[in-house]
């Protein structure tokens, strides 16, 4: 089941049972001490959701989450100090500058990959940590306001702030929910399974992950403005420091990540379970609360890497696999090339002169054609010969050394892959790129919402585009369970979904038999007849010669040969290129 | 020499063979073609170890393979030249060579192996010691065949030797394999989708399509079949 | 002319300075840029081998008696060689019950979410054994305590009487015994068999295991030697650095700016990036107070990683 058509009853009550039992629990509490961990647990789940609703939903590990805290803290804190500005505003206003921390540290480092993306996140809250303690802050205390203690969130009642800080979860809480349940989740669980494919769907990557992090960082802020003002002091370690970062990563990645409940069930069972050792053995043992979350995390990389909960819910309620068994689909018959449509004439694609190197290798060379309105246009060439190159060049993955793509006019160059599917250039790959973790359905969503800016709708296009590529029936299938055919199917739907004028096709047959590249060539055929204009690559001739209104031949880089299938199938130097002279000598001419 | 039965392997989830039986008589040469993306390369993967099967047993010598792990399996005297060449790029030629020797054979016979592939492919002691990662494709291809020779393999399986190379180079290799198959005596185990060549070299083949088997037979009744004529020969 | 001098031996006093303390850095650079090199993996606990080189070194020190028995040249130098010998099975026990089930030729190939779990492991281990030192050695400063960290050889003076240089003797001997150690490390690597198949391992682990090399072996001594070079280095720091069971934290930091800034994946870049580090952190000095030093180093790393990830001595190998 998509998450986008899942009903909001059934979370919405389990919040709201939550938060009235925690908060039947933290009225009855008179402890001060116990009341002071129930708030400690809350604003830990808070960080925990916010680190989640960016690391978790989109794959990027933060390691620096503390930056968010830290300056939420310190905002409340010197507002406070300096200004005289109650928390109550002061940690809105921290938020914000959560959101803009965000997008400052956000927008320059997504540029980054793996390794790299990991230790920059890590090095900002550790410079942060530097730059306040320089600037004097090693310890601000903040200032007792007896005489209005209320108006700057100062209770004698502790319980006032694990009522407060419930309403601060439940808020993060409703905010995770509604990433995950739209396209903003899937769209981030897209990028997290394959940022290539998302981005070549018509996602806006860079947007998505902004987008995020800011949301994430008003979150972060909020969590560190709050716990400043519960502990009434702030120090740049405990706020900026390795173990803030940690803990927020820890309690998720303990609860389990990428969901709604992961962050808050780590927390419930990690903050007490630290703060009670802390509290019995922390004279004897300094360093307990560290060793427990180091542990915490080194056992469950090892023992359960997704999580505590979703852990507990397999166990509970062993889930029923779908049927997998494959539906027998209705193969209409192959039209062949020739008896279905006329193309225009009108050029929609104008390649020319293009050029791209890697290292010594000349991928590309000087490589002009032209793709006119409706027709087939297959690109053929032995393996290497720089067809996939040539898709990248044109679908915005790798940018050229030389030369022009204009499509329908304009411009192509220096335009992100997401910008090139939004003009409407649908692709496919030749190593397919699923989205393995998600439905059928959600992974043909993906594409579908550059063409429709509703939910709602994009589902519905999603399975006009499912069916259209011959796959509907396998709609609600985990996209892992689909044969190779099935998943060639479904990366055709899910540029389909786009709506594009022009689709892209790259070695969508490979390795198929013949009877399922029958099956393809019969839907390709068909979208063909509705006036869809496609380029196709191939590196075997015989199936292009039964779909292609035209061939352009490359040979290690470079086009070799144009024309129509007979033409360019007689060609002496097309014969070699793919045959090998060996087979010339002793081929039956 | 080399027994497979019944081999299944799936790639996340993905069926990638189904039910491959193959066998690899001594001093044979087999061809495996088939169209790109059929498994063929899996299959080599599985019989190296790198890869998983599901099910199904490969034995080597009457040894069982799958109970080894992946680096033991050289030391049989099984020499893997992948697909894509795969090179040391930083490593110089003559050091790559030297890993390929690793196993205790190409220890051995260090010296006689190196003088031969020096003298079946000159270019590379012109380029001994020259990064990897600077030769040209062709002498990339040269290396991994000589790597594979350095450890005086039994069994020479070789993945797509001819990919993106020109023509003229690929069927200077395919004489070097050629060669070494008939000279040396070496068991050639061949992946490619170059069909005519590799079925005009072999003694016996198989073709691969989506992970099945779907024919095999003698070269001479391979090149005569009016489904591989059809589909791969283009007549 | 005086003011020229004074600046002019303020400039000497701060390269010389960096250049020892950089020389040091680089060696623990090295350590962990051969894990990174080979294994592809960020450890996260780098920091912590090099705080246990530092106890290490400091037990082997005092429980030894070698100040008295070797002097205090040798005697430290000795000691962080055995700091050095035991992280060495430190690290490949830790390589063998943790990583060897996160890491692999599984996950080697793949840039992005494969790494992660790694990471977050070796996250995991770092919090243990910091809090665990805590609880094992004490919060209390400590030192590897020599005559010779408060001494100095003057050179000059030179320029009429007016500049002299003055150069720590801990420094010093530890700038000799790390610049020795790198050397004898890049032989190992380049010239015996070994050194090269951990280099294969590193380059394409999938053809390394085609030629019978076993990787999980390899990354397991490369992982134990990247710990064992790191100790060393903090031995080295040790005999003039007061230490304690956090200090990790301060020299990570170094660690990953001087091996990114050397290229990630090269040991060779590791070397010079971590004395280039030194150098602008003394530099710093110059121009920056002194609390702003780290903070200084991390904007370094941030902007090297943010406009050249392949950092500056970083060659590009060609790609597939």
């Amino acid at each position: 089941m998509s998450g986008l058509r899942q009903g909001w009853g059934k979370p919405l009550a389990a919040i709201a049972a939550f938060a009235a039992a925690y908060l039947a629990v933290g009225l009855i509490v008179q402890n001060q001490y116990y009341q002071l961990m129930l708030t400690l647990v809350l604003v830990w789940a808070i960080m925990g959701l916010s680190w989640n609703v960016f690391s978790g939903y989109s794959g990027l590990i933060s390691f620096g989450h503390a930056s968010f805290f830290g300056l939420g803290a310190y905002t409340v804190t010197l507002l406070l100090v300096k200004l005289d500005i109650t928390p109550w505003i002061g940690i809105p206003i921290g938020m914000v500058v959560g959101m803009i921390a965000g997008v400052v540290i956000g927008y320059p480092t997504f540029r980054l990959r793996g390794h790299y993306f990991a230790l920059a996140m890590l090095a900002y809250p550790l410079a942060l940590l530097y730059i306040f303690e320089w600037l004097g802050y090693q310890e601000v205390s903040l200032p007792m306001k007896r005489e209005a203690p209320a108006a700057f969130m100062q209770f004698a009642d502790h319980r006032a702030y694990v009522a407060i800080a419930l309403a601060l979860l439940v808020a993060a809480m409703l905010v995770s929910l509604k990433v995950e349940r739209s396209r903003f989740g899937l769209s981030l669980n897209a990028l997290k399974q394959n940022e290539a494919a998302a981005e070549a769907a018509g996602i806006d990557t860079l947007a998505w992950k902004l987008k995020a992090i800011m949301i994430s960082g008003a979150m972060a802020a909020a969590a560190g403005g709050f716990y400043a003002v519960v502990l009434l002091i702030v120090t740049p370690v405990t706020v900026f420091g390795m173990l803030t970062s940690a803990q927020a990563l820890i309690v998720t990645l303990f609860g389990g990540v990428a969901t709604v409940w992961g962050p808050v069930i780590g927390s419930l069972i990690l903050i007490p379970l630290a703060e009670i050792l802390h509290a019995e053995l922390g004279h004897r043992i300094p360093g307990i609360q560290g060793v427990v979350f180091g542990l915490a995390i080194v056992l469950v990389i090892l023992l359960a890497p997704e999580g505590v909960l979703p852990r507990i819910r397999d166990r509970f309620a062993r889930r029923i696999a779908p049927g997998a068994a494959p539906v027998p689909v209705d193969v209409p018959v192959a039209a062949s090339a020739a008896e279905r449509r006329v193309p225009t004439g009108e050029v929609v694609l104008r390649v020319l002169n293009l050029s791209r190197a890697f290292g010594g290798l000349r991928a590309v060379q000087d490589v002009s054609f032209e793709v006119r309105k409706g027709e087939v246009l297959g690109i053929i060439g032995p393996n290497g010969a720089g067809k996939t190159t040539l898709f990248n060049l044109l679908n915005g993955f790798i940018r050229p050394d030389a030369g022009e793509v204009t499509f329908e006019g304009e411009r192509l160059l220096g335009l992100k892959p997401n910008r090139i599917c939004r003009r409407g250039i649908g692709r496919t790959f030749q190593i397919m790129r699923p989205f393995p973790r998600m439905t059928v359905l959600d992974n043909v969503l993906v594409g579908a919402f550059v063409a429709e800016a509703d939910d709602d709708r994009a589902v519905a296009a999603a399975r006009q585009a499912l069916s259209r590529a011959g796959l509907a029936a396998r709609a609600d299938s985990a996209a892992s369970s689909l044969t190779t055919v099935e998943l060639r199917e479904m990366e055709l739907a899910r540029a389909l979904a786009s709506r594009p004028k022009l689709l892209l096709l790259d070695e969508t047959l490979a390795g198929l038999g013949s009877q399922e590249i029958d099956r393809l060539l019969a839907t390709i055929n068909a979208l063909a007849s509705e006036g869809l204009t496609i380029v196709i690559i191939e590196h075997t001739m015989q199936a292009m010669v039964r779909l292609a209104d035209r061939f352009v031949v490359l040979d290690h880089g470079a086009v070799l040969a144009r024309g129509k299938p007979d033409e360019v199938t007689r060609d002496p130097k097309v014969i070699e290129a793919y045959l090998g002279r060996k087979w010339m000598a002793h081929a039956p001419h | 020499m080399l027994r497979i039965e019944g081999l299944n392997v799936a790639y996340g989830g993905l069926k990638a063979l189904v039910d491959v039986s193959i066998s690899v008589g001594e001093g044979k040469f087999v061809a495996i073609v088939g169209p790109n993306g059929a498994g063929k390369t899996t299959l080599f993967k599985a019989i190296s170890g790198v890869v998983p099967p599901l099910a199904g047993r490969i034995t080597f010598d009457g040894k069982d393979l799958l109970a080894l792990p992946a680096a033991r399996r050289a030391h049989l005297g099984i020499a893997h030249v992948p697909e894509g060449r795969q090179m040391f790029k930083t490593l110089t030629v003559l050091e790559n060579l030297e890993m390929g020797a690793v196993p205790q054979r190409g220890q051995a016979e260090w010296a006689r192996n190196l003088e031969q592939i020096f003298t079946l492919f000159p270019v590379l002691s012109e380029r001994r010691n020259q990064p990897a990662g600077t030769l040209s494709g062709g002498e990339q291809q040269m290396l991994a065949i000589g790597r594979g020779l350095a450890s005086s393999p039994r069994l020479l399986m070789l993945d797509e030797p001819s990919m993106g190379l020109a023509p003229v180079l690929a069927d200077q290799i395919f004489n070097r394999i050629e060669e070494i198959h008939r000279q040396a005596g070496v068991t050639v185990l061949l992946v490619e989708q170059r069909v005519a060549e590799a079925l005009g070299s072999c003694d016996y083949g198989y073709v691969l399509e989506s992970g099945r088997l779907v024919l095999e037979g003698r070269h001479e009744t391979l090149l005569a079949d009016e489904r591989v004529k059809r589909a791969y020969l283009g007549m | 002319m005086n003011d020229f001098a004074v600046v002019l031996e303020n400039v000497l006093q701060v390269l010389t300075a960096g250049l020892l303390v950089g020389s040091i850095y680089a060696l623990m650079c090295v350590g962990l840029g051969l894990i990174f090199g080979v294994m592809r993996v960020i450890n996260f606990a780098q920091g912590e081998f090099l705080m246990l080189g530092m106890y290490a070194t400091l037990y082997a020190f005092t429980g030894l008696n070698l100040g008295v028995m070797l002097g205090s040249y040798i005697g430290p130098i000795v000691g962080a060689l055995i700091a050095g010998v035991v992280l060495y099975f430190a690290g490949l026990l830790m390589h063998r019950y943790l990583l060897m089930r996160v890491t692999g030729i599984r996950v080697v190939g793949s840039e992005g979410e494969g790494h992660y779990p790694q990471l977050i492991l070796t996250l995991g281990v770092s919090l243990v054994v910091a809090n665990a030192g805590l609880i094992f050695f004490g919060s209390m400063p400590q030192t590897v305590r020599t005559p010779l960290s408060t001494t100095a050889w003057e050179i000059g003076p030179f320029i009429g009487d007016h500049v002299s240089i003055f150069l720590n003797k801990a420094r010093s001997v530890a700038f000799l015994v790390s610049v020795a150690i790198a050397v004898a490390l890049y032989r190992f690597i380049g010239r015996t068999r070994i050194g090269k198949t951990l280099r294969a391992a590193a380059d394409n682990p999938e053809a390394a295991t085609y030629m019978g090399i076993d990787v999980d072996r390899a990354h397991s001594i490369a992982f134990a030697l990247g710990c064992a070079i790191t100790a060393v280095a903090g031995g080295l720091v040790a005999t003039y650095y007061p230490f304690q069971p956090y200090v990790g934290l301060d020299f990570v930091i170094i660690m990953y700016a001087g091996v990114v800034l050397g290229g990630m994946g090269s040991i060779v870049g590791a070397f010079w990036g971590g004395l280039t580090i030194g150098l602008v952190q003394q530099l710093s000095t110059l121009v920056l107070p002194v609390q702003l030093q780290n903070a200084a180093i991390f904007v370094v790393f941030l902007l090297i990683v943010l406009i050249r990830p392949e950092g500056l001595f970083g060659r590009n190998v060609e790609r597939t």
